[in-house]
C-alpha cells in the first residue's frame, strides 16, 4: 500500500506536503478575508472589484495580502521541506526547523504509547498525525503531522513491532500490523446517558433550581441574562464529551490495547502490554442505579499535556457496566494475582467491610470518615495492590506491583490520635492517585514494608524476563506469539505459551 | 533518637547534621522579620496618625499573632531537624521528617531517575548540601537537607552507582 514509504533504515522521510495548509489553514483562511472582504463586498455590491480612484485602500490592501500570504506560504513550505523523520538503530529521529534546527530522538523500546489523530480537516483529506509518547524523550511528546492514513498505521505498526523486539533494525522488511481482536463496542445511546446522568448535570440541575428559586425571591427575570454563558460553556462541555467519546472502540492486539473514538476528530490510541502505570475505577452517585462504571488510567506522558486532551486520552472505559469492567480490568492486568478475581473485584467495586479479603479502617477510627470507613480499604493480590474508598463515589484503585514508583506513610496528629495512617503510592502524572486512607497505623506500616518487598520481587522478575530492554515480545519466541498481550512475568509467559498460538510475523 | 509509630520496625535511622538548625535559623529569620515588619505597619500608621481605620488592638493583635506562631516555629525547628532521618537498604533509601505531620518514604534504587545535589549560600559556609531523588513520579518529592557536604558526595556516587544496577523501566 505503502510502497515509497517502507521502514529502511536511516533514510529520512518528509511529511506529507499538504500538512502545513491543513494545519495552517486557519491562518490562511483569516489572512485571506482580512485583506480581501473589501474586495469582496465591493463585487457583491456591483461596484467594480477596483473603485475609480487608484489610491483607494483596495489596491494596497490587496497587494499587501498578496505578500503577507506569500509568506506565510513560503514559510509552511520551509517548515515542511526542513521536517524530516528517520527510523534506525533502535531510535525514532524528527528534525525540524530551518533557522533554529532541532533534532529530537528517542528510544523505540521505551515507547509508551502511540496515538493516531485525525482531526477533521486532516481526516477530509485521508491524513494523520502520529503520535507518541515515549519515557526517555523528557515531558513533550513526538509528532509526525501529517502522513498519509495507511503511512502512519504502517509506521506504527513498524515502531510497535521493533519496540516490541520482533522486528530488529537491520531489516529493511515491513512489519505487518498485528491483528487485532474488538472487545468492546460504547453505543452512542449508553454514552449519552451518561453524559445526562454524569456529576455535572447533577450540579446543572442544583444550580437550576437554585437560580430560579432566586429569581422567584427577587422578582428580577434580569438574573436568567446572566446563565446565558453558563449555558453556552456547559454545552461545549457535553459537546467536547460527546464528541470524543463517540464511537469509542476498544481492541486488543498483540501490540497492547488499542482504543479509537470521536465523532469529527477521530484518535486511535495504543498502548502496549505493561505501559499501564495505574488504574481507577469510579462510579458516581448516579450511575449506581444502572450499574454503571468509569476506567482511567495513568499512562506515563499522558498526564502532562493539556488538559482537555490529557483527559479523554486518559480514559480506558467512559462508561461501561459490570462484565466491561472485568474484562477492561483483565486486560490492563492479565494475571491478576488472585484465585478469584471476580469476588475480588467485585468486593472492591461494591463491597463493604472485609468482603473480599479487603482490609478496612479499624473501628475505632470510625469518626474520621463516618461514612467511607466501612469501605476505605487495601487488598494486595500477587500483581497488583487494591484500593478501594468512597461510599458514594466509589473507588477502586489498582497499582501493578511493579510499577510502583516509590511510596509514603503519612501520619498527621489526628490520624496518631485515632490509630491510623495513609499510605500515598507515587505514580506518573496522571488522573490516578493512588492513596490508602487511614488504615490501622500498624496495618499500614505492614503494608509499607511488604509493598516495598512485593514491588522489587516484581521488578527482578520483569528485569529477569526482559533483560532491561521493555521489548514485551522479544522474550518469546517468534512462533510462540500469544493472542492477547503477554505480561512481563514469567508467571504469565508460562500461561500465555498455553493459549492459542499466533505466528505475527 | 525519635522513632515514631509509622516508621518501618528495625531501622537505623541516620540522622542530618545539627548544623543544618543554623540554615532553618536563617531561612526562619528572613521570611519571619518580612512578614512581622509587613504586619507591623498598620500599627506605626495608626501610632503616627496617618490612619484612622485599623483600631489600636487589631493593629497590635494582627503582629502579635505572627509573632507568637513565628516564636512557636521557632522552638520547633531543633526538633524537626532531629526528625529527619534517612536509611539505606539493600534495594531501597528510606527518608523520614515531622514531628506534627509525619511521613515515611521509600525510594527504590531502581526508581531513581536522577540525583541532585545543590548547596544555597548558607549552607555552603557551614559545608552542607541537600539531596534531591527524582522518579517517574512528581509525587516523589524526596529531597535530604542538611547532609555534610562529604557525606552528600558519598551518597550521591552510592546511590547513582545503586540504582545503575537495579535501573528498571517505567
Amino acid at each position: 500500500m505503502t510502497q515509497e514509504q517502507t521502514a529502511v533504515d536511516g533514510d529520512w522521510h518528509r511529511v506529507h506536503p499538504a500538512s502545513p495548509f491543513v494545519r495552517g489553514w486557519v491562518a490562511l483562511v483569516a489572512i485571506v478575508y482580512f485583506f480581501g472582504r473589501d474586495t469582496f463586498e465591493r463585487t457583491l455590491q456591483g461596484r467594480g472589484t477596483i473603485g475609480d480612484n487608484i489610491n483607494e485602500r483596495t489596491v494596497w490592501l490587496l497587494v499587501g495580502g498578496g505578500v503577507v500570504l506569500l509568506l506565510a506560504l513560503g514559510s509552511f513550505v520551509l517548515n515542511w521541506y526542513f521536517t524530516r523523520y528517520q527510523l534506525a538503530e533502535g531510535f525514532v529521529r524528527v528534525n525540524t526547523g530551518f533557522l533554529f534546527k532541532q533534532q529530537r530522538q528517542a528510544r523505540l523500546d521505551r515507547v509508551q504509547a502511540i496515538d493516531i489523530v485525525q482531526p477533521l480537516l486532516a481526516r477530509i483529506f485521508g491524513l494523520a498525525e502520529l503520535k507518541f509518547e515515549v519515557a526517555d524523550a523528557g515531558h513533550s511528546a513526538m509528532r509526525l503531522s501529517y502522513l498519509k492514513l495507511a503511512q502512519a498505521k504502517q509506521l506504527r505498526a513498524t515502531i510497535l513491532g521493533r519496540a516490541a523486539g520482533i522486528a530488529d533494525g537491520s531489516e529493511t522488511v515491513e512489519v505487518p500490523e498485528a491483528p487485532e481482536q474488538v472487545v468492546l463496542y460504547l453505543p452512542p445511546g449508553r454514552l449519552v446517558g451518561s453524559l445526562i446522568l454524569s456529576e455535572q448535570s447533577f450540579f446543572i440541575v442544583l444550580s437550576a433550581i437554585a437560580s430560579v428559586l432566586i429569581s422567584v425571591l427577587t422578582e428580577s427575570r434580569a438574573f436568567i441574562l446572566y446563565l446565558i454563558p453558563a449555558i453556552l460553556g456547559l454545552g461545549t462541555a457535553y459537546w467536547r464529551s460527546f464528541n470524543t467519546g463517540y464511537n469509542f472502540t476498544a481492541a486488543i492486539s498483540p501490540d497492547g490495547i488499542r482504543l479509537r473514538y470521536g465523532l469529527l476528530d477521530t484518535r486511535a490510541q495504543t498502548v502496549p502490554p505493561g505501559r499501564i502505570q495505574a488504574v481507577k475505577v469510579s462510579q458516581p452517585p448516579l450511575w449506581r442505579v444502572l450499574g454503571w462504571y468509569r476506567i482511567r488510567v495513568n499512562v506515563a506522558g499522558y498526564g502532562e499535556h493539556h488538559r482537555n486532551e490529557g483527559e479523554h486520552r486518559t480514559m480506558l472505559l467512559p462508561v461501561g457496566r459490570k462484565p466491561e469492567v472485568m474484562m477492561m480490568l483483565s486486560l490492563v492486568l492479565p494475571d491478576p494475582g488472585t484465585a478469584d478475581p471476580e469476588r475480588v473485584f467485585t468486593a472492591g467495586l461494591k463491597g463493604l467491610d472485609s468482603d473480599g479479603g479487603f482490609v478496612t479502617t479499624p473501628r475505632r477510627a470510625w469518626l474520621l470518615s463516618p461514612l467511607g470507613w466501612r469501605r476505605n480499604g487495601f487488598l494486595a493480590t500477587d500483581t497488583a495492590l487494591l484500593l478501594r474508598s468512597g461510599r458514594w463515589w466509589r473507588h477502586l484503585v489498582l497499582v501493578p506491583h511493579q510499577r510502583t514508583q516509590s511510596m509514603a506513610l503519612h501520619q498527621g496528629p489526628l490520624a496518631r490520635l485515632f490509630g491510623v495512617a495513609d499510605l500515598v503510592l507515587h505514580t506518573t502524572p496522571g488522573p490516578v492517585a493512588p492513596r490508602l486512607i487511614q488504615a490501622a497505623t500498624e496495618e499500614a506500616v505492614g503494608l509499607f514494608d511488604q509493598q516495598a518487598a512485593r514491588a522489587r520481587q516484581a521488578r527482578k522478575l520483569q528485569n529477569l524476563a526482559q533483560g532491561n530492554s521493555e521489548q514485551w515480545l522479544a522474550q518469546l519466541p517468534p512462533a510462540a506469539m500469544p493472542v492477547l498481550p503477554a505480561p512481563p512475568t514469567t508467571r504469565a509467559v508460562q500461561h500465555a505459551a498455553t493459549q492459542e498460538e499466533q505466528d505475527h510475523g | 533518637m525519635h522513632t515514631a509509630a509509622i516508621d518501618p520496625p528495625g531501622i537505623q535511622w541516620l540522622r542530618v547534621s545539627r548544623k543544618y538548625v543554623t540554615v532553618r535559623l536563617v531561612e526562619w529569620a528572613i521570611g519571619n522579620v518580612i512578614m512581622i515588619g509587613l504586619f507591623s505597619l498598620p500599627l506605626l500608621f495608626v501610632q503616627l496618625g496617618w490612619w484612622k481605620w485599623p483600631p489600636l488592638w487589631l493593629a497590635v493583635a494582627v503582629p502579635s499573632a505572627f509573632l507568637v506562631l513565628a516564636l512557636w516555629r521557632l522552638v520547633l525547628i531543633p526538633r524537626q531537624v532531629r526528625a529527619i532521618g534517612y536509611a539505606e537498604r539493600d534495594d531501597d533509601l528510606l527518608i523520614r521528617r515531622g514531628i506534627f505531620f509525619q511521613r515515611t518514604m521509600v525510594v527504590p534504587y531502581g526508581r531513581m531517575q536522577y540525583v541532585d545535589v545543590s548547596v544555597g549560600p548558607v549552607e555552603r559556609m557551614l559545608g552542607l548540601c541537600t539531596l534531591k531523588l527524582h522518579t517517574a513520579s512528581p509525587g516523589t518529592n524526596a529531597h535530604l537537607p542538611g547532609l555534610p557536604a562529604a557525606e552528600g558526595a558519598r551518597l550521591r556516587e552510592q546511590l547513582s552507582a545503586r540504582g545503575e544496577a537495579r535501573l528498571a523501566g517505567l
